[in-house]
This record gives C-alpha cells, sequence and structure tokens, in this order.
C-alpha cells in the first residue's frame, strides 16, 4: 500500500482479536487481503469500514496488518459469505481472496 | 476539489475549470483492470475454483458497466455538476461518493498495471516515459481525487 499518514495511537483491539478466535466462528474459508504498493491506506481503511461495517480503529488495525506483514486475515466465514466480502472487496480494487481455512 | 458543505446526506464540492478536465479525462480510461486480473483464491486448485473465478469476472464486469452508465448520468446533469463563477458545483450523495471512490480505484489501479506494476520499496520505481505518461498521470491525479472524497468523508464522521 502507499504509505501517507500512520494514525498517531495504535488501535487497541488485542481483545476484539481474541474474541474471534478460531474456534467462535463458522469454519470453511478466509477472506484475505493481500499487500499490494498501490491502493492508498486510507481509501483500504474506508472499504474495511464499508465492506464490514468496522470501527475505525478496527479497519486500521487490520490496514496496518497488510501494509506491515503484507497480507490480512478479515474474516473466516461459510464459502457463501467468503465469495460474498471477496466479491466486495473486489469491486473497489484491493487486492482480496478467499482460502480454505486449513 | 475542496469540500464546500453538507446538505443533508449529500457532498457539495467546489471543482476548479482545470480539474473537472482532468477529472473527464481520468475517468474516460474507466474501465482499465482487466476482467481477469482479479483471482477467487491463490492456493485453491484452478480447476476447482474455476466456476468461482467465470462468476467473479461476471459480477465484476456487471458491476463496471452499471457504474459507467451511473458515472454518465451522474456528470451529464446540471444537478450534479452546476457551473458557477469560478469552477463549478459538484454534488454527491453517500452511495455516488462510493461508486467514484471505486471508479477512481480502477483507474489508479489500471494504471499501476499499465505502467508495470512499479514498487519503490522493491527498487522498481515509476520510468515515466512519452507511451505512459497519460497513465503516470492517471495515478497521481486519481489518487488526489480519492484522497478529497475520503477527507470529505472524514470530516463528515
Amino acid at each position: 500500500m502507499v504509505e501517507t499518514v500512520e494514525p498517531a495511537v495504535m488501535p487497541d483491539v488485542g481483545k476484539e482479536e481474541e474474541s474471534n478466535a478460531k474456534s467462535d466462528l463458522t469454519p470453511g474459508y478466509l477472506v484475505i487481503c493481500w499487500d499490494d504498493p498501490v491502493n492508498l491506506m486510507e481509501y483500504v481503511t474506508h472499504v474495511f469500514q464499508v465492506v464490514f461495517c468496522w470501527p475505525k480503529q478496527k479497519a486500521e488495525f487490520h490496514m496496518l496488518q497488510v501494509h506491515n506483514e503484507g497480507k490480512s486475515v478479515l474474516a473466516r466465514e461459510s464459502m457463501e459469505r467468503a465469495e460474498h466480502y471477496v466479491h466486495q472487496l473486489q469491486s473497489y480494487s484491493l487486492h482480496a481472496t478467499m482460502e480454505r481455512d486449513a | 476539489m475542496n469540500l464546500i458543505r453538507r446538505t443533508g446526506s449529500n457532498f457539495v464540492f467546489h471543482i476548479s475549470p482545470r480539474e473537472k478536465r482532468l477529472l473527464f479525462e481520468v475517468l474516460e480510461l474507466y474501465p482499465l483492470i482487466p476482467a481477469a486480473h482479479h483471482r477467487v483464491s491463490r492456493t485453491v486448485a484452478p480447476k476447482e475454483s474455476a466456476e468461482n473465478q467465470k462468476l467473479l469476472e461476471e459480477a465484476l464486469a456487471e458491476r463496471k458497466q452499471e457504474n459507467k452508465r451511473a458515472l454518465l448520468a451522474m456528470l451529464d446533469g446540471e444537478r450534479r455538476l452546476k457551473e458557477t463563477a469560478d469552477g463549478h458545483r459538484l454534488t454527491l450523495g453517500p452511495s455516488e461518493m462510493e461508486r467514484l471512490l471505486q471508479v477512481l480505484n480502477d483507474i489508479r489501479v489500471g494504471s499501476w498495471l499499465v505502467l508495470g506494476e512499479p514498487d519503490e520499496r522493491k527498487g522498481r520505481p515509476i520510468q515515466p516515459n512519452a507511451e505512459n505518461l497519460r497513465h503516470y498521470a492517471a495515478l497521481e491525479f486519481c489518487g488526489l481525487f480519492q484522497m478529497a472524497l475520503l477527507d470529505a468523508i472524514e470530516q463528515q464522521n
């Protein structure tokens, strides 16, 4: 992603991440967003907010994960729901795929 | 391109004559990303995901046709783009903002593909030349317009 403005404070999303543990979610497919050098950081945050109805802090956390680690798992869903999310993310031209949850 | 005010759920922008010309020029490039660019999966075997891939490409193509129709209607009417003494007033509703963001990013990512997927972090900077100058300019202008739209949405929140 193209680096623009880093948030001054890292969002505290640790607990939320923990609550999204594998066993709490429908098994099946992972919705993954991959890093690329063209999408703007603010744009990626906005898309995550729109597609997943996330608050800005959570969207920024995942955007930074994509930027820093190369990818972020955004959801663990059934095949149909994962397809839906991938279609939504790709309609915004983000690099998103669905992968089987091993 | 600056946000002047919010009226109800609408965003009202001032857009200079030069910005309007640039916006219309880059929008002519839409759609730019090839249908097969997006993949459903990186790991699922191609045979297994072929049907899903076909569905994805059809859905994206349909969305882009719809975006193009809506975009032309949006920028054609006086209601959305009104001439003023020093430029134009562009009025966009929330769904039109999202549509324009999608369209601009398609052109931005598509231009990046045409430019050979440059990546400064990997030592592959953009190398502008006479042939790719239009897409280099489109990449930059789309980013500027996107930031203007995103700033306006941020101000609202």
